[in-house]
C-alpha cells in the first residue's frame, strides 16, 4: 500500500519537471561531434584517402558488418579497392573508428538512417568517402610511415635518418 | 629435427617455483615452449637451432634453492639441467627482456597498417609479450633502402630486427649463397650484393621464417586479406610425388571475383615437410587462378564452318551445369545400352577417389592411366621395388640423420626440392654426430658448425650439373648406363667377401675416389640411396634398386641390427606426380596411352567411342601426332579439367573440375603414404571434384529412358554404386575394398559425420571479418555456410578452432601467438610431430621379393656411336617441370625458355652454336629449343628440358644426328 502510494506521488512530481525530450524532427537536438552515428571515410590533409586497407576495423566490428580488399596502387600507397559497411548490421559501437590507425574512419552525428529496403543500407566506399578530414584534421598516416610512396623515399618520413649506404664503413 | 637419439633421458627442472619433468638435452627454450610457457624469442628455431644472436629470450638461472638473485642466462643456449632452478616472471629477466624489446624496435617503421605480416608477426607478438607498448625513444630511425628480389618475395628492409634467421635458413640450411648479412653495426642489411631473384629454389620460406614484415610474400600481396581472414584446412601440395603438407588460405571475394585462393604455407608433418616448402608449392598455387581456369561446363560449337576455320582445335561455348550432365548421361546411357565405347583416362594428377570414379563409370578394361608406356612402367617398376621387404622409403627426418647418401640419377633439387633439402641436412650428419662425441648438443648451431672439415659422405651421380654438388662429397656426371654400372659395381663390392673391385670406366671417377666410396658405403649404418623416374631408366631404377639390398644384406651381416625394420635399406624412389603411386594402383602396366593407341589403330570397330580424359594433357604424354590421331579415332571427346590444355582445345565437352584445394581426396606420395586433403574452399562457378560430375551423370542416365532395357549387369551395378555415392568416403571406403593395397584408405580420417562431441571443425578462424558485409553488396542478407558432404568441417567459423582438438584443423594459431610460431603451441615440443594429427596412412602392400629383370651386366648398353645418333637425357627444373604450376604467373615469369645443353664437342660436332635456336624433330613432332652448352654433360648426350609447356612431351630417348637442326630464331 506505502509502495503504491509513494509510485503515485513519484509519478505526480514528475509533471512538474523539466523535459528532456524534444518534438524531433521538428526540433533537432544537439550531439556532440564524438556522437556515434554514421560512419564515414575521411581524406588526410592532402586530400587522398586515408583508408590504407589495414582491415582492423573490419576484425574489430563486433557484428562483421565491414568488408574491405586491400589493392595497391602505382604511387605505392595501400588502398581499399572496395570499402563496404552493411549499416543494417552495425551496432554504431565505434569500435572501427577505435581500431583504426590511420583516423579514416569516423563516426559522425548523423543518425537519420531509415530504408524502407534493407538493400539499401549497404554502403560502399564511393558512399563513405567525404571530401575532407572529419574530426582530425593533421594527421597524415603515410607522413609517418616507413613504407616508400611517390614523393616520399625511404628516410623522408617524420623521425627517419637518411637511408644507410650499405657499401659504405659505416663507422 | 636436430635431435639425435631415441631414447630420450627426462629432467625435473624448477620454473617459477613450479617443477616440471622435460626431456633432457634440450635447451631451455625448447623446454619451456613444450611446457606452453610464454617465452619471447627470435633467433631460435627448431630447426636452425640456436645461437644466442637476438638475446631477447632471457631467463634466471639460480644456484641453488637459497640463490635469490640468480644470473641472467639465455634460455636458448641454456642446456636443461636436473634439479636446475630457473625463472621466467623473475623481475629482472623480465625487464632485461623488456629492455631488448624496446631497443629492437627503435628503428622500427610505423608500418604495421600496411605491412603483410601484420596480424601473424612474430615481432607483434612477441612486442605485446614484453609489454613493451609506449614508445620512449625520440632519436631518429635507422633506414634502408630495398631491394628487388623477383616475382616471388617482396623486401622491406626497415622492418628487420637482425636477428640472422634468415641468413641461416638461407645459407646453411637451404644452401643458397646469394643472401647475406650486408655491412655492420646496427645499420646491418639483409639482402643481395644486387638487385635480382632469389636463386635458392626455398627462399619462400623466408616469409615464413623471418619473424617480422622483412620478407613477404608478393603473390599474396596482391589479393591480400589477413591471417584472420583465411579459410583453410589441411592439404597436400600437388606440385610434386613428396607430398607435403599445406594450408593453402582462401577468402570469397567482395566482389564476385572467382578468385579465391590467397595462398600458400607450410602446415608441419614431421615425416616429410617438417617446416619447408619449395618455391613451387609455395607460389604455384596461382594455377588455380589463372587465366586458364575452367569455370563453367563448356560445349564446343558444332557448326563445320567454324570447325574448319579452327583446326582441330574446337571452339567452345558454355552451358549450364545440368545441360552438361545431360549430355554426358547420353554419352552413359548410349554405353549402357551396348551402343557406345566410352574409354577413360586417369590422372596421376588426380585424387585416388577421382580416378576410382571414373574406373568405375567406364569398368576397369577401358580405364587407361594418363601416362605414356615408359612413364607407367617405370612407376610399376617403382611399385614392385618398394613392395620388397629389404628396403623401406626414408622420410624426411631419416634422410637427414643418415651417414651417407647415395643420389643416383635423380635430379631430386627439381623434382623432389623438399628431400634435397633434407639431403642437404644430412651432409651435415657427421659434423653433428662428432659434435655429440664431443658433447656438444645438435641445437647448439654455431658451435657445431665450428667442426669444419667434417662431411658426411655423399655421392651425386647426375646426368648434369645438380644443386646438390656443392655438398657433394663425390660427384659423378655420366649417362644413365654408366650410373646402372656404378651402382652394380657398388653392391658387388658390398657384398663380395674379397677380391679385386674394379672401379666403373667413368670419366672422372678416379680408382681413389672409388675406393674411398666402397668403404665409406661398408661403414655407413644408415645409409640412403635416392633414385627416381626423372631419368627414365628402367635399369637405373633396377640397379638402385639392387644396391639398396646389397646394402640390406651388408646391414644385416655386418651391423647385426636385430630390429628387422632397422635392417632395411633406405630407398627413396621419387615419382613425377602427385598421386603416381596412386594411379600405379589402380591399373596395370598396359593400360597406357601408347597401348590404347595401338589398339586404336589395329581395330576397327563402326561402334561409336567416346575418350573421357579426366584432368590429364594427352599431348604432354604422347607426341602431338600420336595423340591427334588417338584424338581423330573417336567420335566425341569429353574432357574434365582445371584449366585449358591441348586436350581441353579438342573436346567437345568440358567439365570444370576442382583444383586440390577445392576437393577432397587422397594422393599417394612417392614414399606410398596415402594422405588426404581437405577442402579448403568450395570452389568458383560450377566447379566441383571430377567424381561428382561423374556420380551426376550416372544418376541422370539411369533416367534416361530405355538405358536399363539393354546392355548387361555388371555395368548397371557399376554405375549404379557411382550414382549412389554422396561423400567421398564412401569412395575410400569402396576403393579400400576393390584394392588390398588401399585397405588403410578406409581408416584415413574422419568421415563426413563423425564430428568431434557434436561439432565439426571450423574452418574459418574465430575473428573471420566481414561475414555480414561481404556478400552484401548483391544480397543483404547473409547466406546460409554451404554444407560440407565430405568432411565434418564447416565453412564457416562455427565449430573446433584448436589444432590439438581436431586433426583437421591447419589453422596456426594459439592465444598470444598469432604468427606460425604458434606451430609449438600443437607439438608435445617443438619440432615433435603435432598432436592430434593423423595424416596418412602407408599403403598395405604385400612384401614381394623383388627380382631384377636383367643381370647386372646386361643393362649396360653402349653409349650411342656419334655418327649416328645422340641420347636424350631429360632435364628438369623447379620452374617448368610442373604442368600445374607452369600456369602460376609468377613461376611463369621467371622458367626458362626450353632449352637443349650440349657437350661443347657435340656442338662444334653438330656445327650449332650455343645461345643459336634449334630444332629437334622427330616422329612429326619439332620442338624449338635453346642450344646451351655445358661441359658437364656426358658426350654425346643432350639434355632436353623436360615437361615444359612449349615443348609439351619430349623426344625419345635416342636422337639421329639428321633430325637436329639450326631452328628459327
Ligand atoms: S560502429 Fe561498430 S558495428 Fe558499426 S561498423 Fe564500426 S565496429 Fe562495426
Ligand atoms: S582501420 Fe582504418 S585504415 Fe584500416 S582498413 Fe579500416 S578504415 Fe582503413
Ligand atoms: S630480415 Fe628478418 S630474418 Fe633476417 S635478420 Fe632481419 S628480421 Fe631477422
Ligand atoms: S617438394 Fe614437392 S610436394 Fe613439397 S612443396 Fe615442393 S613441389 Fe610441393
Ligand atoms: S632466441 Fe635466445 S637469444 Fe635469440
Amino acid at each position: 500500500m506505502i509502495s503504491i502510494l509513494r509510485s503515485l506521488w513519484l509519478v505526480f512530481r514528475h509533471l512538474f519537471t523539466r523535459r528532456v525530450t524534444v518534438e524531433y524532427p521538428e526540433e533537432m537536438p544537439y550531439l556532440a561531434p564524438r556522437y556515434r552515428g554514421r560512419i564515414v571515410l575521411t581524406r588526410d590533409p592532402d586530400g587522398d584517402e586515408r583508408c590504407v586497407a589495414c582491415n582492423l576495423c573490419a576484425v574489430a566490428c563486433p557484428p562483421d558488418c565491414i568488408s574491405l580488399q586491400k589493392m595497391e596502387d602505382a604511387d605505392g600507397r595501400w588502398r581499399p579497392e572496395f570499402f563496404r559497411i552493411n549499416f543494417s548490421r552495425c551496432i554504431m559501437c565505434g569500435l572501427c573508428e577505435d581500431a583504426c590507425p590511420t583516423y579514416a574512419i569516423q563516426l559522425t552525428p548523423d543518425f537519420e538512417m531509415c530504408e524502407y529496403d534493407r538493400q539499401n543500407m549497404v554502403y560502399e566506399k564511393e558512399d563513405l568517402l567525404i571530401n575532407g578530414p572529419g574530426k582530425y584534421h593533421e594527421y597524415s598516416f603515410y607522413r609517418h610511415a616507413g613504407k616508400t610512396v611517390s614523393g616520399k623515399a625511404k628516410g623522408e618520413a617524420a623521425g627517419e635518418a637518411k637511408p644507410v649506404n650499405v657499401k659504405s664503413l659505416n663507422l | 629435427m636436430l635431435k639425435a637419439g631415441n631414447a630420450q633421458a627426462m629432467a625435473t627442472i624448477t620454473i617459477d617455483n613450479r617443477q616440471y619433468e622435460v626431456d633432457d638435452g634440450q635447451n631451455l627454450l625448447s623446454a619451456c615452449l613444450s611446457l606452453k610457457k610464454n617465452l619471447p624469442y627470435f633467433c631460435w628455431h627448431p630447426a636452425l637451432g640456436s645461437v644466442g644472436a637476438c638475446r631477447q629470450c632471457a631467463v634466471v638461472l639460480f644456484k641453488d634453492a637459497d640463490d635469490q638473485r640468480g644470473t641472467l642466462v639465455m634460455s636458448c643456449m641454456t642446456p636443461v639441467k636436473d634439479g636446475a632452478i630457473y625463472s621466467i616472471d623473475a623481475p629482472t629477466a623480465q625487464d632485461f627482456r623488456a629492455g631488448i624489446i624496446e631497443n629492437l624496435m627503435t628503428n622500427h617503421p610505423h608500418d604495421c597498417p600496411v605491412c603483410e605480416e601484420g596480424g601473424e608477426c612474430h615481432l607483434q607478438d612477441m612486442t605485446l609479450m614484453s609489454g613493451h607498448t609506449q614508445r620512449r625513444f625520440q632519436g631518429r630511425k635507422r633506414t634502408h633502402n630495398n631491394q628487388y628480389l623477383g616475382p616471388f618475395i617482396n623486401h622491406e628492409m626497415n622492418r628487420c630486427i637482425t636477428c640472422y634467421r634468415c641468413v641461416r635458413f638461407y645459407r646453411d640450411h637451404a644452401g643458397g649463397t646469394d643472401l647475406q648479412a650486408l655491412g655492420r653495426n646496427h645499420q646491418v642489411y639483409f639482402g643481395r650484393q644486387e638487385d635480382g631473384l632469389l636463386d635458392n629454389g626455398f627462399s619462400g620460406n623466408l616469409v615464413e621464417v623471418c619473424p617480422t614484415g622483412v620478407f613477404t610474400d608478393k603473390t599474396y600481396s596482391r589479393h591480400y586479406v589477413r591471417k584472420w581472414d583465411l579459410q583453410t584446412a589441411p592439404s597436400v601440395c600437388e606440385h610434386c610425388a613428396v607430398g607435403c603438407n599445406t594450408a593453402p588460405g582462401a577468402r570469397r571475394d567482395g566482389k564476385g571475383d572467382p578468385r579465391q585462393l590467397r595462398r600458400v604455407t607450410n602446415l608441419f608433418h614431421r615425416q616429410i615437410n617438417g617446416y619447408f616448402l619449395c618455391d613451387r608449392g609455395r607460389f604455384g598455387y596461382e594455377y588455380a587462378n589463372s587465366a586458364a581456369r575452367i569455370y563453367t561446363p563448356q560445349a564446343a560449337l558444332t557448326q563445320p564452318l567454324i570447325q574448319t576455320t579452327a583446326g582441330s582445335a574446337k571452339v567452345h561455348q558454355s552451358l549450364s551445369p545440368a545441360d552438361a550432365v545431360a549430355r554426358l548421361a547420353v554419352t552413359i546411357a548410349q554405353m549402357r545400352s551396348g551402343n557406345r565405347r566410352v574409354i577413360g583416362i586417369g590422372s596421376s594428377r588426380s585424387s585416388l577417389e577421382n580416378n576410382f570414379a571414373l574406373q568405375t563409370l567406364v569398368g576397369r578394361e577401358h580405364f587407361y592411366a594418363g601416362l605414356d608406356e615408359r612413364s607407367l612402367a617405370l612407376l610399376k617398376l617403382v611399385d614392385r621395388i618398394q613392395r620388397d621387404p629389404r628396403v623401406h622409403s626414408p622420410g624426411t627426418p631419416e634422410i637427414e640423420r643418415a651417414d651417407m647418401v647415395i643420389v643416383l640419377g635423380e635430379d631430386i633439387a627439381d623434382t623432389a626440392p623438399r628431400i634435397a633439402l633434407a639431403v642437404r641436412q644430412a651432409a651435415r650428419s657427421a659434423q653433428i654426430a662428432r659434435a655429440g662425441e664431443l658433447k656438444i648438443p645438435a641445437w647448439q648451431d654455431d658451435s657445431v658448425r665450428q667442426l669444419t672439415g667434417i662431411r658426411t659422405p655423399l655421392l651425386v651421380a647426375s646426368a648434369e650439373r645438380t644443386d646438390l654438388d656443392d655438398i657433394a662429397s663425390c660427384r659423378v656426371r655420366a649417362a644413365p648406363e654408366q650410373m646402372v654400372a656404378l651402382a652394380d659395381v657398388l653392391a658387388q663390392a658390398l657384398t663380395a667377401e674379397s677380391g679385386e673391385i674394379h672401379a666403373p670406366d667413368i670419366a672422372g671417377l678416379d680408382t681413389g675416389e672409388f675406393t674411398a666410396l666402397v668403404e665409406q658405403l661398408k661403414q655407413a649404418r644408415h645409409p640412403v640411396i635416392v633414385s627416381g623416374c626423372g631419368l627414365q631408366s628402367q635399369e637405373l631404377l633396377q640397379a638402385a634398386a639392387r644396391l639398396a639390398f646389397a646394402v640390406a644384406g651388408h646391414k644385416e651381416a655386418n651391423h647385426r641390427q636385430t630390429d628387422s625394420r632397422e635392417a632395411r635399406a633406405a630407398l627413396y624412389l621419387a615419382c613425377p606426380e602427385a598421386n603416381s603411386l596412386g594411379l600405379a594402383q589402380l591399373c596395370d602396366a598396359r593400360q597406357n596411352l601408347n597401348q590404347l593407341h595401338r589398339e586404336r589403330q589395329s581395330e576397327h570397330t563402326p561402334q561409336p567411342t567416346t575418350l573421357l580424359v579426366m584432368e590429364a594433357d594427352l599431348y604432354r604424354q604422347l607426341p602431338a601426332s600420336v595423340a591427334d590421331q588417338l584424338c581423330a579415332g573417336v567420335d566425341e571427346i569429353i574432357q574434365l579439367e582445371i584449366v585449358h590444355n591441348r586436350t581441353s582445345a579438342r573436346a567437345d565437352l568440358i567439365l570444370p573440375a576442382a583444383a586440390t584445394p577445392e576437393y577432397e581426396g587422397t594422393l599417394v606420395n612417392s614414399g606410398g603414404l596415402a594422405q588426404r586433403h581437405y577442402a579448403v574452399y568450395e570452389g568458383s562457378g560450377w566447379i566441383q571434384a571430377s567424381w561428382r560430375w561423374l556420380a551426376d551423370a550416372a544418376a541422370a542416365s539411369g533416367e534416361l529412358a530405355g538405358a536399363e532395357l539393354s546392355g548387361d549387369e555388371e555395368t548397371h551395378a557399376r554405375l549404379q554404386s557411382l550414382a549412389r555415392w554422396r561423400h567421398v568416403t564412401q569412395l575410400s571406403v569402396a576403393l579400400a575394398e576393390s584394392y588390398p593395397e588401399l585397405a588403410p584408405l578406409a581408416e584415413l580420417g574422419p568421415d563426413w559425420d563423425q564430428t568431434i562431441e557434436g561439432q565439426k571443425t571450423a574452418r574459418q578462424p574465430h575473428r573471420y571479418s566481414g561475414r555480414t558485409a561481404i556478400q552484401a553488396e548483391r544480397q543483404v542478407a547473409e547466406y546460409k555456410p554451404l554444407p560440407d558432404d565430405d568432411a565434418p568441417m564447416a565453412f564457416s567459423m562455427e565449430g573446433i578452432q584448436f589444432a590439438c582438438q581436431s586433426p583437421l584443423q591447419a589453422n596456426n594459431w594459439a592465444p598470444g601467438w598469432n604468427s606460425n610460431q604458434a606451430i609449438h603451441c600443437y607439438q608435445p615440443k617443438p619440432g615433435a610431430a603435432r598432436l592430434g594429427h593423423s595424416s596418412g596412412q602407408p599403403l598395405a602392400r604385400k612384401a614381394v621379393v623383388f627380382h631384377s629383370d636383367s643381370a647386372a651386366g646386361d643393362a649396360a648398353r653402349p653409349t650411342a656411336d656419334p655418327s649416328d645418333g645422340f641420347r636424350i637425357l631429360p632435364l628438369y627444373r623447379m620452374f617448368g617441370s610442373g604442368e600445374l604450376s607452369n600456369y602460376a604467373g609468377a613461376i611463369a615469369s621467371v622458367t626458362e625458355e626450353p632449352f637443349a645443353v650440349f657437350h661443347p664437342q657435340d656442338l662444334e660436332l653438330l656445327s650449332l652454336t650455343a645461345g643459336q635456336q634449334i630444332a629437334i624433330t622427330e616422329s612429326g613432332d619439332r620442338w624449338q629449343l635453346l642450344a646451351k652448352v655445358s661441359d658437364t654433360i656426358p658426350r654425346h648426350c643432350i639434355g632436353v628440358s623436360t615437361g615444359f609447356t612449349q615443348m609439351a612431351s619430349i623426344p625419345g630417348a635416342y636422337i639421329e644426328r639428321e633430325q637436329i637442326a639450326p631452328g628459327d630464331a
